[in-house]
């Protein structure tokens, strides 16, 4: 007989899956907005305010990282839950994407003193812009979870739910617009940089770019709750 | 017959503790988690809970819970073979109530989900084996007992499962919840005190001399029902919107109008919990009682003194006291992942569910049947996450629960019975 500390009910009923999940996006959130901040200051190649602002940033990653596993290790295979098991780790899982993601561009500008060539400043801002667009539907939908719950998944907050994935995904194909006119303007600009710092600016716009594709992986696992 | 004129004083006395030994685990373990979920979302203080289950309990026990005594006194076994030495049936009886107690002990403290209906049944069966020869067993009504332990909890999960969807339909999938909420409330209010009155009053009074007839019956349940309306009304007349509790949660407003309503949730399952596991230790009790009193008379059917219903009362409240409010505090704290509107839910199906098997003379297991209530609710996509761990425990729980009373009840009766002799 497998032994429970406390009586049946108290055993019965286990921590909301979806608080932990919000509890995560928060900080991937937190660790998103520091992005403007981070380029502003690179921007004014204030090079000591980057180094902390990339410090901040491994800090919220880090503790995004542990609510992810402690995550992992308390979701057993016998929970009942109102969505997949593996829909919900799945979820967790892109949201760490995005704060990974935002601590690989962090340690690329604190690894390498990089100056921003003039020519994609204007691209740039704009991709910052809807990433930050993007991170914040992609905070509220997660925010909706709970009410989600409330109503079986259906009816308004079905509705609502889904409009805000609509919005999540409209955002994504801009942001991938934005995204290949940033990369032709840095095309076009090749011959006068270093090709080292080249491969390093496709690679931080590549890493901007994936912030959003994570977000609508988001929105469609959210999808998926929804339809079941 | 010697022997019980003898010792006849001993007998009562011993039956008399065991009973409170066995109520007193009952109210440490089982009526805690029957209340907890009240406790745990705000409702009721551990102290009114307390209060509630004194009144309601006694309630229940006196109104609705002679059919279960019944069947625990003399439904399960047929004691037609030892008419000529009652003896045997008192350490019988006196042994099953010590073997469940004992076991329900050993259980709780391991924090395997027994129920103490399981415990108390698998120990008259192995009493009655030994002590009597597998014949005495009424298998048939066993049989049914072990069937509804079963399709007690899918019942009560099923109602659940469609009062939340009710719930769902009528009050939170609407364009204004809040309103919607103070408008049904009242109807639900209204099912808590109809749907248990009703089941209780049906055909059900015969043993306090009431008499009604169906439709009188029907009427004054309905009389309750509005009756438990009006205070509910009046409980939840100054809920008024929360702004700030909104944002974080939109529906925090509308749980506040459960928040009362599971005030009657709990007077509901206090009642429904006496209707039936009061039973189980004043039945064998009882028992012992009627065969000493009357001089060694084993089939005769005198009522029950009401004073044995007090002991068991006496012996659950004690329990509740001094260990059950530690348990509804741990339910209370585990609980607040059931939202006051789920619980309402749980409880509401449950306490239906066990009044009514009580009413059938079926022992069943409250804290099962909230389990499976519980469960209902989750299936309606309405919990985070349910640990279906506590599924299979209970299972085994049935499994082991039997024999393990069965095989104390037989030591303990040959214990007795080298006693006296």
């Amino acid at each position: 007989m497998v032994a429970m500390s406390t009586n049946p009910l108290a055993g019965l009923l286990r921590k909301s899956p979806f608080k932990p999940i919000q509890e995560h996006m928060r900080k991937v959130f937190s660790c998103v907005m520091l992005l403007p901040a981070l380029f502003d200051a690179l921007y004014r190649n204030d090079q000591d305010e980057v180094k902390d602002l990339a410090g901040q940033i491994g800090k919220l990653e880090t503790e995004a990282d542990r609510i992810k596993s402690r995550y992992r290790h308390n979701m057993p295979k016998t929970l009942l839950l109102p969505v997949d098991r593996k829909d919900l780790l799945s979820l967790i899982h892109e949201q760490d994407s995005i704060s990974d993601g935002v601590e690989k561009i962090s340690q690329i500008l604190t690894n390498r003193d990089m100056t921003v060539p003039e020519a994609i400043k204007d691209g740039l801002d704009e991709l910052l812009e809807g990433t930050m667009e993007i991170s914040s539907q992609a905070k509220t939908m997660i925010e909706e979870l709970d009410e989600l719950v409330h109503v079986g998944f259906s009816g308004r907050e079905h509705d609502k739910v889904t409009n805000m994935i609509v919005g999540v995904r409209r955002s994504e194909h801009n942001i991938d617009k934005i995204l290949k006119k940033v990369n032709r303007t840095l095309f076009s600009i090749e011959k006068e940089l270093d090709p080292v710092t080249i491969i390093f600016w496709y690679k931080i716009i590549e890493e901007v770019g994936n912030i959003s594709d994570h977000a609508e992986n988001m929105a469609d696992r959210l999808l998926l709750f929804l339809s079941k | 017959m010697e022997i019980i004129a003898a010792y006849g004083t001993i007998f009562i006395v011993l039956a008399v503790i065991f009973g409170l030994f066995m109520t007193w685990g009952v109210g440490a373990n089982d009526l805690a988690n029957a209340m907890g979920t009240s406790v745990g979302a705000g409702a009721v203080s551990v102290k009114q809970a307390i209060g509630i289950a004194i009144v309601f309990e006694f309630a229940g026990a006196v109104l609705a819970g002679g059919n279960v005594t019944k069947t625990i006194r003399k439904g399960i076994i047929d004691p037609t073979a030892i008419i000529s030495s009652p003896e045997i049936l008192v350490y019988g009886m006196l042994a099953a109530l010590l073997a469940a107690a004992v076991w329900l002990m050993v259980a709780s403290s391991r924090g395997w989900p027994v129920s103490t209906t399981h415990s108390i049944v698998g120990a008259l069966i192995g009493f009655a084996i030994v002590g009597i020869g597998p014949d005495a067993v009424n298998w048939g009504k066993v049989g049914k007992i072990v069937a509804s332990w079963v399709v007690s909890p899918l019942i009560g999960g099923t109602i659940s499962f469609l009062l939340v969807m009710s719930t769902r339909k009528l009050i939170f999938n609407t364009d204004n919840p809040l309103k919607n909420a103070k408008k049904y409330a009242p109807f639900y209010i209204f099912l808590v005190g109809f749907v248990i009155s009703l089941v209780t009053l049906f055909k059900g009074l015969k043993h306090l001399h009431i008499d009604l007839t169906a439709l009188q019956s029907f009427g004054l349940a309905v009389l309750i029902g509005l009756l438990t309306s009006a205070v509910g009304c009046y409980f939840i007349r100054n809920v008024k919107e929360d702004p700030e509790a909104d944002r974080d949660f939109h529906f925090a407003s509308v749980e506040k109008v459960f928040t009362p309503m599971m005030l009657f949730t709990a007077c509901s399952m206090a009642f429904a919990h006496g209707s039936n596991d009061v039973a189980n230790g004043i039945g064998p009790l009882a028992a012992v009682i009627s065969i000493v009193t009357s001089g060694g008379e084993v089939m005769q059917s005198s009522e029950m003194p009401i004073w044995i219903l007090v002991v068991g009362g006496t012996g659950i409240v004690v329990g509740l006291v001094t260990l059950g409010y530690k348990v509804m505090l741990t339910v209370g704290t585990k609980i607040t992942e059931l939202t006051p509107s789920r619980g309402f839910c749980a409880e509401l199906a449950a306490a239906s569910t066990v009044v009514l098997a009580s009413r059938t003379g079926l022992p069943v297991s409250t804290t099962h049947i909230l389990v499976g209530s519980v469960l209902g609710v989750g299936l309606a996509r309405g919990i985070g996450a349910l640990d279906l761990r506590v599924v299979m425990n209970i299972i085994i729980s049935w499994i082991v629960t039997l024999p393990a009373g069965a095989v104390m009840a037989m030591v303990f009766f040959f214990f007795l019975k080298g006693v006296f002799g």
